[in-house]
């Protein structure tokens, strides 16, 4: 690592080996030619401007310790799925799965479409220095019986993660990634996802981010569409107190559907930050992107959402928008969208709110008699409701609201 | 039931209720008209509790208790009701659903179980066809996407549901039709009784005919300048308020 010259990168990856997944020769040299100079970027740096890092610099991680089988099946969240377990240096593949389905160790970094897009120092650190990942590959025309769960434990350590995912054409499935914490760990663990999804495949993905307030939780998540294809990604935020998502789908086939959700409820002093792109690079797509959340106490959130159209894509329809409560006045949420459009025959539209309850109908309800408390909690409920909707599963939706319930005294 | 004396508010400075004196028995049906201006929908705020007022001089007796010292939530668990003049729409908070929650709060602060899901159910019906509001309306949104009139009816619903011991109805009978108007009073008036009082704030004679009051009274600038029989709001229709401004 002698291109390196910052000590706190060089302190930050000085106990990381090598990649140990295959990584081709371009990429490695690409990643290692943008970290070239590089520091831990500073809020100087655009795509950081909320989010501090020195936190992370000074951060003690504990040392890494593996879990046993009885700890990881507590992470577990769906009782009735395929199930895979990522825990530092150990993943578990579920045995007898159905025809169609193939879930190996990932062996190597694939890098087709996303070279030239790194977005920050820890994209390229995770091609260098990759530790292990799940391969998925679902054939063509194979309809999943049940979803395909991924619980990621997160108990201490330093981690560098790379799954990938191939959806054949006309697949359909659902996969629910759930990233935990156990207890009394200090960890940093960044998660490169990729999903290739073929023509009129139809797939859903749902992440379920429940880490402690001592973790590290970087995601980096890159999709490829093709033709006709319907593509949806949920982010629900339930805890954590640093959770980085940076989320980029490349439409690249025409008549292809494409959702993008993110709930997040955040407190104390929690740092939750979505970027988001969607590139519309054919015609005759549509997206749909929402993303809302509360944030209470000091806690910041970041959403930053870009939705390209480019110059070949005619009568592409794109729809986004942010929403925010603040329960308190030293919360913050900085939200900005972004349309580029180079087409000129296009439906986009995009929205940013942030604001405080509706104090009429606090009053309102006041009035009916229900106590402040109980007010506030039903127009917040009713405030996250549409982002829930999308969660069909009752396991996963009544974790989601218990959880909630928990952390913030809302009754379901 | 309530009894208000010298009661003076005022909002950002500016005095609105400048010494009302008013007292209302059980049973009874009071109603109170006025000009634009002269403090009548800031009476039905205060009394509800509405922050943005502040209580200068006065005070309110509502059932012996200190009205003013209640939260605007325990003013309507002891039983005072307000039909909003213009009901706040709610997306996503289900009427029923805040109802139940409304019902139940106001039970445990009276020391009472939680009403069972299903006699809370056949109430709903129950009141829902008192005023003719679709059942399917009542477990929508909060007033979201409602018509003038169902807002008004569903604030009737409301208080059915409720059952307040004083209701104060400010100008339910604005942006009503006939018909809106006649069901909404039929419901007013399905639940009167020697138990309970209503206060109905109005512009005009018209939903007098309906509900029909024992006590008329005029609010002019801040105060109560004359009450008579059911027949003063006929004789204000006619000859308009500035007769009275005349008097004074």
């Amino acid at each position: 690592m002698e291109t390196l010259i910052s000590n706190k990168l060089l302190q930050f990856v000085a106990d990381l080996g090598p990649s140990k997944l295959q990584v081709p020769q371009s990429l490695h040299a690409a990643a290692q030619a943008y970290l070239l100079g590089q520091d831990f970027p500073t809020t100087k740096a655009e795509r950081f401007k909320y989010t501090r890092l020195a936190k992370l610099a000074n951060a003690q991680l504990s040392a890494a310790h593996q879990l046993d089988a009885a700890q990881l099946e507590q992470h577990c969240i769906l009782t009735d799925a395929y199930t895979i377990y990522v825990n530092n240096d150990q993943i578990t593949i579920p045995q007898n799965l159905p025809v169609g389905l193939e879930i190996n160790l990932n062996t190597q970094v694939s890098g087709t479409f996303h070279e030239a897009s790194f977005y920050d120092i820890f994209g390229a650190l995770n091609i260098l220095h990759a530790q292990n990942g799940v391969s998925i590959a679902l054939a063509k025309n194979c309809t999943l019986d049940k979803p395909i769960q991924i619980v990621q434990a997160n108990s201490g350590g330093k981690y560098f993660y790379r799954h990938h995912f191939n959806f054949g054409a006309n697949s359909e499935a659902t996969v629910y990634f759930v990233s935990k914490q156990q207890e009394q760990t200090t960890s940093f663990s960044h998660t490169h996802f990729q999903y290739e999804i073929a023509q009129d495949a139809r797939i859903k993905i749902f992440k379920l981010q429940d880490t402690a307030q001592n973790h590290f939780d970087f995601n980096e998540d890159r999709a490829q569409q093709a033709a006709k294809s319907h593509f949806e990604i949920n982010t629900l935020t339930l805890d954590g107190s640093f959770v980085r998502n940076d989320t980029m789908v490349a439409v690249q086939g025409e008549h292809a559907q494409t959702y993008l959700n993110g709930a997040y409820w955040l407190k104390e002093e929690q740092h939750v930050a979505n970027y988001t792109t969607i590139d519309h690079q054919v015609a005759n797509c549509e997206s749909f992107e929402t993303y809302k959340g509360v944030a209470g106490d000091k806690a910041t959130a970041v959403f930053n959402g870009k939705v390209f159209v480019r110059k070949d894509a005619q009568k592409t329809n794109a729809y986004q928008s942010n929403a925010n409560v603040l329960l308190s006045e030293n919360a913050s949420v900085n939200s900005k969208p972004e349309l580029e459009i180079y087409a000129d025959d296009v439906k986009c539209s995009h929205g940013s709110t942030t604001g405080q309850l509706d104090e009429n109908a606090l009053f309102y309800l006041r009035a009916r008699g229900l106590s402040a408390a109980s007010a506030k909690t039903l127009l917040l409920q009713a405030f996250m409701e549409d982002v829930l909707t999308y969660v069909k599963h009752e396991e996963v939706l009544a974790y989601v609201q218990q959880r909630i319930a928990e952390r913030f005294n809302w009754s379901y | 039931m309530i009894k208000i004396e010298n009661l003076h508010a005022s909002i950002n400075g500016k005095e609105i209720l400048k010494g009302l004196d008013l007292e209302v028995k059980a049973g009874e049906v009071h109603a109170i008209m006025g000009p634009n201006g002269a403090g009548k929908s800031t009476l039905a705020s205060v009394l509800a509790g509405r922050e943005d007022y502040e209580i200068t001089a006065g005070s309110v007796t509502f059932l012996g208790k200190d009205l003013l010292e209640l939260a605007t939530e325990d003013r309507a668990r002891e039983g005072l009701f307000l039909a909003f003049q213009y009901p706040v729409e709610i997306p996503g908070v289900s009427n029923v659903n805040f109802l139940r929650t409304a019902l139940n709060e106001k039970r445990a602060y009276h020391g009472q179980d939680p009403i069972s899901a299903k006699d809370f159910m056949a109430l709903v019906r129950e009141k829902s066809a008192l005023v003719e509001l679709d059942a399917k309306l009542a477990s929508r949104a909060v007033n979201e996407g409602f018509s003038g009139g169902e807002k008004k009816r569903n604030e009737i619903f409301q208080m059915a549901m409720l059952e307040p011991k004083l209701a104060v109805l400010d100008e339910t009978d604005s942006g009503l039709d006939i018909d809106a108007l006649r069901i909404v009073s039929q419901g007013v008036n399905a639940l009167k009784s020697p138990e309970n009082a209503c206060v109905v704030i109005t512009h005009y004679q018209r939903l007098l005919d309906y509900i029909v009051p024992d006590v008329v009274h005029v609010l002019y600038d801040g105060k109560i300048v004359k009450s008579g029989p059911k027949e003063l709001a006929l004789e204000l229709e006619e000859r308009g308020y500035d007769w009275i401004k005349d008097s004074l």
